[in-house]
């Protein structure tokens, strides 16, 4: 089943819980760009099969949105459908939908097998099987088939957790709903679990909206991933596409560590194509400039028309950037004072202000800033001659001893950078990122 | 599910029937979905899947039907609140502001103005209503110390009991307090006994405050003692780590938990003391009139305006109260869910010090008034049943009923049917009230603009006044009203068990509700999106989970119904709707002892129903509003 969401939104009198106010300072610069989110309400499909999550911090209105779809609340506005059928004033009991709670709510008067059995006393069961049968075989598929007549009190959080899902997935629904199904559980349960769900799920192909707050396990399990911030979708894309290409800055931070930096576009220069700089030189002077960049971002994308979802920006963020070398021009972006040397093939021109992020494993320890031999001769802060890598001088504010890996938080021009090292690293030190590293996440308005 | 076979042939039919039908198919899974799904599921599977799609469309009506179930029940509700509450009060009330067919302030203008009206009678209904309140507390506070902070045997048996005062008929208790108080009472006996002079306590403010903390104390011991056992002992052991001594450590962590509680029982005790009827007529008489009393004297004297103008300034108070309390009960409900409770003391310390000495001392004196207060005005009343008139046991008294039931005339009231019509009306109310209750309770517990109004209006039986309510039904439906020339009555039967029912399901709701609020809205929300409605979401979940409230309410309907004396007296007619309570009031002669042999067997099947409570209301561990 395909499930679509048009512009929904969900007011409790004064406050909005989804969607974002029309008007007013509270709007993002994105919101008011985008077409999907001219309303301000959320909008997203949601294909046959897929494993799809809403992520973001709590209050930013991903369960509202869960709720909206089993139709425990009425939305505001908007439009919720089931393939094409509209969902408006149906109950949640004609709905075909299967939920799983964060804390279960399983029927404590029941035996576990009465309550996987319970949405079997109003449909029977698919596939024709015995009521008997099925419970039993929902039982052996989440790998609980002695528990039938336990309570469900005796059982521990994560076998309750997989009762929830067998009860939700019994009558055979159109639609799975999880609901932060792993947050109560400790983080060795929850890794397990996760892939658990996930196995379940793509053998029985059912189409699943799974809500987290958990970055990592949105990236872990999903087919793709809707990112929300504050009642709205920030970023529909796969997991790949969020993590390397966050369309917005709250994207760059949420979703994984990440080091965002903000300043002002001090020169721009094609890499290898004077022509091509030249134009987009022309074409960051023109106030057309944003419509021109975001044509020429869709030819840029890959052939998966799901990345059209994503609320466009005024920054490049196809996969393919990469390959298409002749696209990307290298621009220098002072940063407090500092030059970096970055990457991009967004249309930028001098002046313009700019976000852009470099994750931590894309940085690299030097060595500490007196000994270095290779960034000696550069001396200051900057892009160095060779390699095109930027140099950092830095100090080591803490380290965390992740095991694997050790990350370290360091003190650079006033500002906090995240880096991944083998050991945890101390006093001062240099780091450094190559100019492709940096992603430009977005061009802030100078009024 | 019985209906299943029949209804899987009929949808068979329909199937074959609609192959074609686009509107069965968008029910069901459509087809793009049943092709990708084949390859994963069996082709069966899309079959079945296809076929309980239509199935579910074909039993849309009974669905329908029961999604308006609950509508209805909350429809037929307020049908029954009207016709047998609202509408009688109303009929008392238009006498306050209609004065020979035109409207007029002049009736309730003067009861506000005058003197005698807000000093005599509000001051003292309102004094001795303080008076009661204050007793009540002083008297419930101990117990709840004792129920909450010290383990001996019996102690659950001890706290299930504090219902059973609740729930005593007050034409019982009334004759009890008579057979304690009275010149010739166990008192007088006991005192004479030890060379004391006798007492005259009857008729006297003492005997009502007495006979209202025997009501009200265990309501207050129960609200406080539920409160006391849900402070979290960590939340005092905090306080004792940061340098808190225990004193310091109850002032300031225990103290602010209980008043909450206390004052809801304080409210309670007010709301009810200060509308009670029976044991302020029957122990204070007309010389300590409260405002209850006087409507009922000036109905007597047929001063129907200035009654009703009264009973509206009563109804107003009682009213404003109820809101206030329930405001406050809402406000504080569903606190201390999951606490650690802190360790009970034993009754019988290890090492004897002064101060366990003491503590032990005060236990036991608190002990000897309970037994005074509780136990004394029904052992008399027992004692009184067994007692002849020169002072020997004798069964005279019972022999009495027996007698009158094989010889008594047909318009003497006889014991058996007595009997018989308490048990068929208690058994009515239940069925009645119950779903009554639950139904408010349900709407009442979700969240909506205008709950707590919508809340007291429900909630108002428990306010307004019984001689109100009688009086109201005596003029608007057993005088009856002429509806397009015909003149319609309800009285009998099926009067008498709509107004029980109307007076109960305040009981079955405050039991129920608080219970419901607490359930996690998930598991209803759970049992919906596996195909329940909301109806059959409550039947199988919510109801299980909160039977012991259930249980526990209509054991309350039951009980109040086998006790009600205003306005059954009211209602009934002939030897059809005659009870328990209205044959106590009967044989109440020259003599004691047949009121009191009656009120014995009212005791006995009161008692019974307590012990419904006892064994399911207790079993569960859940404890409803009371």
């Amino acid at each position: 089943m395909k499930l679509t969401l048009e512009n929904v939104r969900k007011e409790y009198g004064e406050t909005v819980a989804l969607g974002r106010e029309r008007s007013g300072e509270a709007v993002p610069k994105q919101a008011t760009e985008g077409e999907s989110t001219a309303t301000g309400g959320v909008g997203f499909e949601v294909d046959e099969g897929e494993f799809f999550t809403l992520v973001g911090p709590s209050g930013c209105g991903k369960t509202t949105t869960l709720r909206l779809v089993a139709g425990f609340e009425p939305p505001t506005s908007g439009s919720i459908r089931f393939d094409d059928r509209e969902m408006r004033g149906v109950p949640p009991e004609e709905r075909s939908v299967g939920v799983v709670f964060q804390n279960y709510a399983l029927f404590p008067h029941l035996s576990v097998a009465e309550n996987v059995a319970y949405g079997l006393r109003f449909s029977d069961p698919p596939g024709g099987a015995s009521r008997d049968e099925r419970v039993a075989s929902l039982l052996d598929l989440v790998d609980l088939p002695d528990m039938a007549e336990r309570d469900p009190t005796e059982l521990s959080g994560g076998q309750q957790q997989r009762v929830a899902l067998a009860r939700a997935l019994a009558p055979g629904p159109d639609l799975l709903l999880l609901d932060e199904p792993m947050s109560a559980l400790d983080a060795r349960l929850r890794e397990r679990l996760r892939m658990q769900i996930k196995e379940i799920q793509s053998t029985l192909g059912i189409t699943t909206l799974y809500v987290t707050h958990d970055q990592e396990e949105a990236l872990a399990v999903s087919d793709r991933v809707a990112v929300m911030n504050d009642g709205a979708v920030e970023q529909v894309g796969t997991p790949q596409e969020i993590y390397r290409h966050p369309a917005t800055r709250f994207v760059a931070e949420f979703v994984g560590d990440n080091n965002v930096f903000e300043g002002e576009v001090v020169s721009v220069r094609g890499r290898n194509d004077e022509k091509r700089r030249s134009s987009a030189t022309e074409a960051g002077e023109s106030p057309v400039e944003t419509k021109g960049v975001r044509g020429g971002t869709g030819e840029d994308r890959v052939g998966d028309d799901r990345t059209t979802e994503a609320r466009p920006t005024p920054t490049a963020t196809g996969p393919a950037s990469a390959e298409a070398g002749s696209a990307s021009r290298k621009i220098e972006v002072a940063v407090g004072g500092v030059r970096v040397a970055i990457e991009t093939e967004a249309s930028l021109s001098c002046g313009d202000q700019i976000v852009f992020c470099v994750r931590p494993e894309a940085m690299r320890l030097l060595g500490d800033a007196e000994s270095d031999e290779a960034t000696r001769s550069v001396g200051k802060d900057g892009p160095t001659s060779e390699g095109e890598t930027n140099v950092l001088d830095a100090t080591v504010s803490g380290a965390e001893f992740l095991g694997d890996s050790t990350r370290a938080y360091l003190r650079w021009n006033g500002r906090e950078l995240t880096v991944r090292s083998i050991d945890p690293p101390v006093g001062d030190v240099r780091v450094g990122f190559a100019a492709a590293a940096a992603h430009v996440v977005e061009r802030v308005d100078v009024r | 599910m019985g209906s299943d076979a029949s209804e899987t042939s009929n949808v068979s039919d329909d199937d074959r029937a609609d192959a074609g039908d686009d509107e069965s198919e968008g029910a069901s899974v459509g087809g793009d979905t049943a092709t990708v799904r084949a390859a994963l599921r069996d082709a069966a599977a899309t079959a079945w899947t296809r076929l309980s799609g239509v199935r579910a469309s074909t039993r849309s009506v009974g669905h329908r039907v029961e999604a308006r179930a609950l509508a209805l029940a909350a429809v037929a509700t307020t049908a029954i609140l009207l016709v047998v509450f609202y509408y009688p009060v109303a009929t008392v009330f238009v006498d306050a502001v209609f004065v020979d067919g035109r409207p007029t302030v002049e009736p309730i203008v003067s009861v506000l103005s005058s003197r005698f009206y807000l000093v005599d009678i509000f001051g003292f209904t309102a004094y001795q209503a303080l008076l009661s309140t204050v007793a009540s507390v002083l008297l419930g506070l101990p117990g709840a110390w004792v129920l909450a902070r010290f383990e001996f045997p019996g102690r659950e048996t001890l706290r299930s009991l504090t219902i059973l005062p609740f729930v005593m008929p007050s034409i019982m208790v009334a004759i009890g307090f008579v057979a304690t108080f009275g010149q010739n009472g166990t008192l007088n006996a006991v005192l004479g006994a030890v060379g004391l002079p006798p007492v005259e306590l009857l008729f006297t403010l003492e005997a009502i405050v007495i006979a209202h903390a025997f009501y009200n104390a265990p309501l207050v011991a129960r609200v406080t003692t539920a409160a006391w056992e849900s402070v979290d002992a960590s939340a005092v052991e905090t306080a004792r780590s940061l340098g808190a001594s225990p004193t310091r450590a109850f002032r300031d962590v225990v103290l602010p938990q209980l008043l909450p509680a206390v004052a809801i029982g304080a409210t309670l005790t007010f709301v009810f003391t200060f509308a009670s009827f029976p044991i302020v007529l029957a122990l204070g008489g007309f010389q300590l009139a409260t405002v209850e009393v006087f409507i009922y004297s000036r109905i007597q004297n047929l001063a129907y305006a200035e009654a009703a103008a009264l009973a509206v300034v009563e109804t107003a108070i009682s009213i404003g109260l109820t809101y206030w309390y329930l405001r406050y009960e809402g406000r504080n409900r569903g606190s201390g869910q999951g606490a650690r409770p802190q360790p009970r003391r034993t009754l019988w310390p290890e090492t004897w010090t002064a101060r366990e000495v003491g503590t032990r001392a005060g236990i036991a004196a608190y002990g000897v008034i309970v037994l005074a207060v509780f136990v004394g005005p029904i052992a008399s009343m027992v004692l009184a049943s067994l007692t002849g008139p020169g002072g020997g046991l004798t069964l005279e008294h019972y022999l009495f009923l027996l007698e009158r039931q094989q010889t008594g005339a047909s318009y003497q009231v006889r014991p058996l049917p007595a009997i018989a019509n308490s048990l068929r009306f208690g058994l009515g109310t239940l069925l009645v009230a119950v779903p009554m209750g639950v139904a408010v309770a349900v709407l009442t517990t979700r969240d909506f603009s205008g709950r707590a109004a919508v809340d007291a209006l429900a909630m108002a039986p428990l306010a307004v006044s019984g001689i109100v309510v009688g009086l109201g039904l005596l003029r608007g439906l057993v005088f009856g009203t002429e509806v397009f020339g015909t003149r319609i009555q309800v009285t009998g039967a099926l009067a008498v068990v709509a107004a029980h029912a109307v007076g109960a399901y305040p009981f079955v709701t405050r039991n129920v509700a608080p219970l419901l609020g607490n359930l996690d809205p998930r598991l209803v929300e759970s049992a919906r999106s596996l195909g329940a409605t909301r109806v059959r979401a409550l039947v199988d979940i919510e109801l299980p989970l909160v039977a012991a409230g259930v249980v526990a309410g209509a054991a309350f309907a039951f009980a109040i119904s086998i006790g009600e004396f205003d306005s059954t007296v009211v209602l009934a007619e002939g030897s059809t709707s005659y009870t328990m309570p209205v044959a106590v009031e009967r044989y109440l002669g020259r003599r004691l002892g047949p009121a009191t042999a009656m009120g014995c067997l009212l005791l006995a099947v009161t008692s019974l129903s307590f012990v419904i409570i006892e064994r399911f209301g207790g079993r569960y561990g859940g404890r409803g509003g009371f």
